[in-house]
């Protein structure tokens, strides 16, 4: 623990211990009172079942107060088990029962009680869930990209959507109540001879309905903190579960008055939305800004100390820890470690252009530094104006080797976010959701990343295979000829552009057809409730009640594209060291026999992405554009229902997509050995990048940064050495300023670890519990992580800064 | 258009112990002193080299039937390459079936080295940087030096040269007009000791330093403190004396260390350093102190 933050409280550090050492366990009690729900209100709408599943979860669910807690709320019966999800897919659950407990990575154990409990209301979901409605609504000619993995869309119908941020600031200054209030008046108002706002009032009822569910779940743990007031023996807790008792029947209902109240209000609405829906990257938006009042106010009148704020800090860090998440073993490879993305941003601008930091900022480094933990996902908001003095905080935590915190930028987001329509005022308050991802938090619907992943460098051995998928054989798309007759490197440009555009209608209507029945089948009501303007519109998130609503899908390999189209241009057009049917045996043949070693050893020999290198950038930056300019023409399902945008746009936040989109690609011309990882966002290819931080960031500078609003993830990895000094330091942070200020860059985050930490906790794990790696945008155990994924990060090339 | 090349062994980006900001580091092939402790053997010899990786070797021997200068032969089923009768055809790489072999150094010309160095102009602005020219000794390829240093003040790019000072007193001055800042190697203060560590004594050098003190160049001193060669407390004493006679203010010093232990064995050259123990700071914390009692800015 850090010597430079200091170090938790005494009973922060026991509870942190205890959610470390908790068994990660599959917990059916959401499913079971889920299905209860479903079943008792079979014959109501949607919207309102979908409230009074949560009323009944909300009002039976196991709730506890742990002994060193001073915030309540739990998500399932134990710290750190997953509840089960069943309305959005149960064949999976059913079909991995006896496999959780024998992963290899992303344990979960199960008892033999709970899994009968699954077993038993399995049947009920029979045809009867997002995921088997979803491969229903695809269309043949793309649901063969999604069988085949080319687009891969599991996450989107076996899960909930999230990716988003409400506005807590709103929240805790007005209480669920003024959100009731003003429900309770557009309601009133209706003309129900308007079939429309017929739809709108089941809409209401169910806003109605589940605040006043959250309201009572509150009044549970006040309840409950009472009675264990009345049994403890020490003095010093009975008076906090009673302050406790006391904050719950006011918060969240009500307006929070102090940072204590501020931060329970918030983290039990937090909780409840991570109830409500599974989706992940539910982020906790601009906290050092919303929080800040209260945290004023309380440290000015006395009634905190910079230190007691800290404790109450880590203790939310903690608890937002305890949210667990289970997915499919074919997921969970897309989604190591898993991971729940809740984010919190700190620093950028005010709405008025001012540097936004304050002391808050401070202390929400100190606190997060102290807790380490992979949750939150800590991301600063970089700007020009960001001084010294805060830039070396940064610094000193990502010296704490936990891959945080991610820089996003003010430079490249609030420009590009003016120039797709946003108000100047929203763009100055936009956050970072889940990891590089970023939205204005309460204003924007769902998944501003984190649609369908399209595997690029599996999609050229298919353009170049003339439409066919090489590895299944199947004819997939028309091609325009195969690679082995093509003349010229031109020949097979045009030929990805071609294939790319119609793999990217295709990726569109994977999705379309996905959120069609997200919209009908699983409306969020708690979620659109807290985002502007659903109540004001009647519309939940999915219908088009958000302001703001622009989606992204996660465009997976850019490396790896970019140095095959280099290789084949080199070594096959240019050089012809390498015929075309050579390369293409090669291929097939996963570079085995003699030649083949000969043939790999020429492409990867050839230029690589990430040394600053025009030849084999720009080749990636125009093919890159085939996608972008087809993407940006499709709307999505919310377009003139309300937002403003409704439409797409790039992004490649990979999450470790990199991995499982590997494990389905045959040997690329890149050199890559088949069903090895793809390279993970934007960054270069395990160990291509031969010349430094400063070339990585000038080649991913080049990358066509203001139409990829959906992220260009960049992760960097230092060793620790490095930092030691303050004159390094003023280095890396000049480094970061001038590919944010100068470049334009988009984020970066660093992993400060050595290899051989790195190595000896793969072969010894239980020594390093708590070691903790960035795997994309994201921080997760390094020990949970399949062995494969922690090759992967050992082989990242690392800077010698 | 400048075609004039250089010989150079690497470009490195994203320097930042080689003076201020970040830089880029150019390395010239050429040395005229043979330091024991040299970690970048590879910069010693003033042409292409080949270098041989003992590993990938399945002792074949059609190098050594292949090389035209003889320059390969066969020991105790090893090989073994005579760098100074290698003239650098390079037949051994297309002989070699494992590719063994591998090439050191590379005739560049002054443009391509520039274009290079300013890809980082951005970072060199913001931070405070600049590019180094260093070596081997930069100062065998004076001429062509100076040039890449002349393109470099047209973009206004701050210029940092370290060197050993080993040259004519001629050179050494026409050089001094391109520089800002002088990163000035002193291996010893003794001429005899000089000698015994890197092959040649440190008269001209010190002449040298002079000359730039007098131009009123801004110098640091950098001293590779090497284990029973110069890091007694004596020596330091030695060594504070001699900068200060001569009014250098400024002093880096480099604990040895063994990064360049491995490049020995792929050049087929003898290291006499092997097995000695590196240093850190902390075994030197006696010896910065002695100059700093001494008046001298002293770092690491």
């Amino acid at each position: 623990m850090s010597e430079y933050f200091g170090l938790l409280t005494k009973r922060m550090n026991q509870f942190r211990e205890e959610v470390l050492t908790a068994k990660p366990k599959v917990c059916a009690e959401r499913a079971v009172y889920t299905t209860e729900s479903y079943k008792e209100h079979f014959d109501k709408p949607i919207v309102l079942r979908r409230a009074y599943m949560l009323e009944n979860i909300l009002k039976k669910m196991s709730i506890f107060i742990e002994e060193d807690t001073l915030i309540v709320g739990n998500q399932a019966t134990e710290n750190r088990s997953a509840p089960i999800f069943p309305e959005y897919a149960m064949d999976w659950v059913v079909k991995e029962l006896d496999e959780f407990e024998k992963r290899n990575g992303d344990i979960f154990y199960i008892t033999e009680d709970t899994k009968q409990q699954l077993r038993d209301i399995a049947p009920f979901w029979e045809h009867n869930t997002t995921k088997e409605r979803g491969l229903a609504a695809i269309p043949p000619a793309s649901k063969v990209f999604y069988d085949l993995g080319i687009i891969k869309a599991e996450g989107n119908i076996t899960s909930g959507d999230a990716h988003i941020a409400v506005d807590y600031g709103k929240v805790m200054k007005d209480g669920l109540k003024d959100y009731k209030k003003r429900t309770l008046a557009v309601m009133d108002s209706l003309d129900l001879t308007d079939f429309k706002n017929l739809k709108k009032l089941y809409f209401y009822q169910s806003i109605i309905i589940v605040i006043d569910a959250v309201t009572a779940f509150a009044k549970r743990y006040s309840d409950l903190a009472t009675s264990m007031a009345e049994k403890e023996k020490n003095p010093v807790r009975a008076v906090e579960l009673r302050e406790i008792a006391s904050i719950l029947t006011k918060v969240p209902y009500e307006p929070a008055d102090s940072f204590y109240e501020a931060i329970q209000s918030m983290w039990l609405v937090q909780l409840v939305l991570q109830i409500e829906s599974n989706g992940h990257s539910l982020s906790y938006g601009r906290m050092d800004q919303f929080l800040y009042p209260y945290y004023k106010k309380d440290i000015d009148a006395g009634v905190i100390t910079e230190e007691s704020a800290v404790e109450l800090l880590t203790n939310l860090w903690i608890k937002t820890m305890t949210i667990n998440k289970i997915r499919s073993w074919a997921h969970t490879q897309f989604s190591a470690g898993s991971p729940l993305y809740q984010n919190v941003t700190i620093g950028g601008q005010t709405v008025d252009k001012k540097n936004a930091v304050n002391p808050l900022s401070y202390l929400i480094l100190r606190s997060v530094a102290q807790t380490k933990l992979p949750q939150p996902n800590l991301t600063v908001r970089y700007h020009a104006g960001l001084d010294d003095r805060f830039m070396k905080e940064c610094v000193e935590v990502i010296k704490e080797g936990f891959g945080m915190p991610a820089f996003n930028s003010d430079e490249i987001i609030i420009p590009s976010f003016i120039e797709k329509g946003i108000k100047e005022e929203d763009a100055y308050n936009y956050s970072a959701i889940g990891c590089v991802e970023v939205a204005v938090p309460g204003k924007w619907g769902y998944r501003c990343t984190g649609m369908s992943f399209l595997n690029f460098p599996k999609s050229l051995l298919i353009t170049m295979n003339d439409g066919v998928d090489p590895k299944s054989g199947v004819k997939i798309a028309e091609g325009v000829g195969h690679f082995k007759d093509m003349e010229n490197f031109e020949d097979l440009q045009k030929a990805w552009d071609v294939l790319i555009r119609d793999f990217t209608r295709h990726s569109v209507i994977i999705e379309n057809a996905c959120d069609m029945v997200l919209e009908a089948d699983v409306p969020d009501v708690l979620c659109s409730a807290l985002s502007e303007d659903c109540i004001g519109r009647g519309k939940t998130l999915k219908e088009g009640g958000a302001i703001y609503d622009f989606i992204s899908g996660l465009q997976v390999g850019i490396a790896n594209l970019a140095d095959s189209l280099a290789a084949i241009k080199k070594c096959v057009y240019e050089e012809k060291r390498i015929s075309r049917d050579e390369l293409w045996n090669a291929l097939i043949n996963n570079f085995e026999g003699q030649d083949g070693e000969r043939i790999q050893n020429m492409l990867l020999a050839a230029p690589k992405y990430g040394n600053d290198d025009d030849y084999v950038d720009l080749l990636v930056t125009e093919a890159y554009n085939s996608y972008i300019d087809e993407v940006v023409k499709y709307p999505n399902t919310r377009f003139g229902r309300g937002p403003v945008g409704g439409t797409r746009y790039a992004g490649t936040s990979s999450i470790s997509a990199n991995v499982g989109q590997g494990l389905g690609t045959m040997a690329t011309p890149d050199g890559r050995k088949a069903f090895t990882p793809l390279a993970e966002g934007c960054s270069p290819t395990h160990a291509m990048d031969k010349n430094g931080p400063t070339s990585v960031f000038k080649t991913v500078s080049k990358l066509p940064t203001k139409d990829i609003t959906g992220g260009v993830l960049l992760n960097q990895k230092v060793t620790p050495q490095v930092l030691e000094n303050d004159d390094a330091k003023m280095k890396l942070i000049a480094m970061l300023r001038t590919f944010f200020n100068k470049l334009k860059g988009f984020h970066v985050q660093y992993n400060v670890v050595s290899r051989d930490t790195l190595i000896d906790a793969q072969n010894h794990p239980e020594k390093h519990r708590d070691l903790i790696v960035r795997v994309a945008g994201y921080s997760a155990f390094f020990n949970v992580l399949s062995k494969t994924t922690q090759d992967d990060i050992i082989k990242r090339t690392e800077h010698v800064l | 258009m400048n075609q004039e090349k250089a010989l150079l062994f690497n470009i490195q980006k994203f320097s930042i112990h080689d003076g201020p900001g970040i830089r880029t580091t150019v390395f010239f092939k050429g040395c005229p002193l043979r330091c024991h402790w040299c970690s970048n053997p590879e910069s010693q010899i003033g042409k292409i080299q080949v270098a041989w990786n003992s590993l990938k070797c399945i002792s074949c021997q059609k190098c050594v039937k292949g090389c035209p200068e003889g320059a390969i032969s066969e020991a105790k089923g090893s090989i073994v390459i005579d760098g100074e009768r290698c003239k650098g055809w390079q037949e051994c790489l297309k002989e070699c079936p494992t590719d063994s072999f591998q090439i050191e150094g590379e005739y560049k010309t002054v443009d391509k080295i520039v274009s290079e160095v300013l890809k980082d102009i951005a970072f060199y602005e913001e931070s405070g940087g600049g590019v180094t020219l260093t070596g081997g000794e930069v100062l065998q390829q004076a001429d062509v030096a100076i040039e890449i240093l002349k393109e470099l003040k047209k973009h206004n790019i701050h210029r940092a040269v370290e060197t050993t000072g080993y040259a004519a007193p001629k050179v050494f001055e026409k050089f001094l007009e391109h520089i800002d800042l002088l990163l000035f190697d002193l291996k010893h203060y003794d001429p005899v000791k000089h000698k015994e560590g890197t092959g040649v004594d440190n008269m001209i050098i010190l002449e040298n330093m002079k000359a730039a003190v007098k131009k009123g160049k801004k110098i640091v001193a950098r001293i590779p403190v090497i284990p029973n060669f110069n890091d007694s407390l004596q020596d330091a004493e030695g060594f504070s004396k001699c900068l200060n006679e001569i009014g250098i203010k400024n002093v880096d010093l480099l604990p040895f260390h063994q990064f360049g232990q491995k490049k020995y064995d792929l050049l087929c050259m003898e290291y006499k350093m092997k097995d000695v123990k590196q240093l850190h700071p902390e075994d030197l914390m006696d010896y910065q102190e002695v100059f700093i009692r001494n008046g001298l800015n002293c770092k690491f």
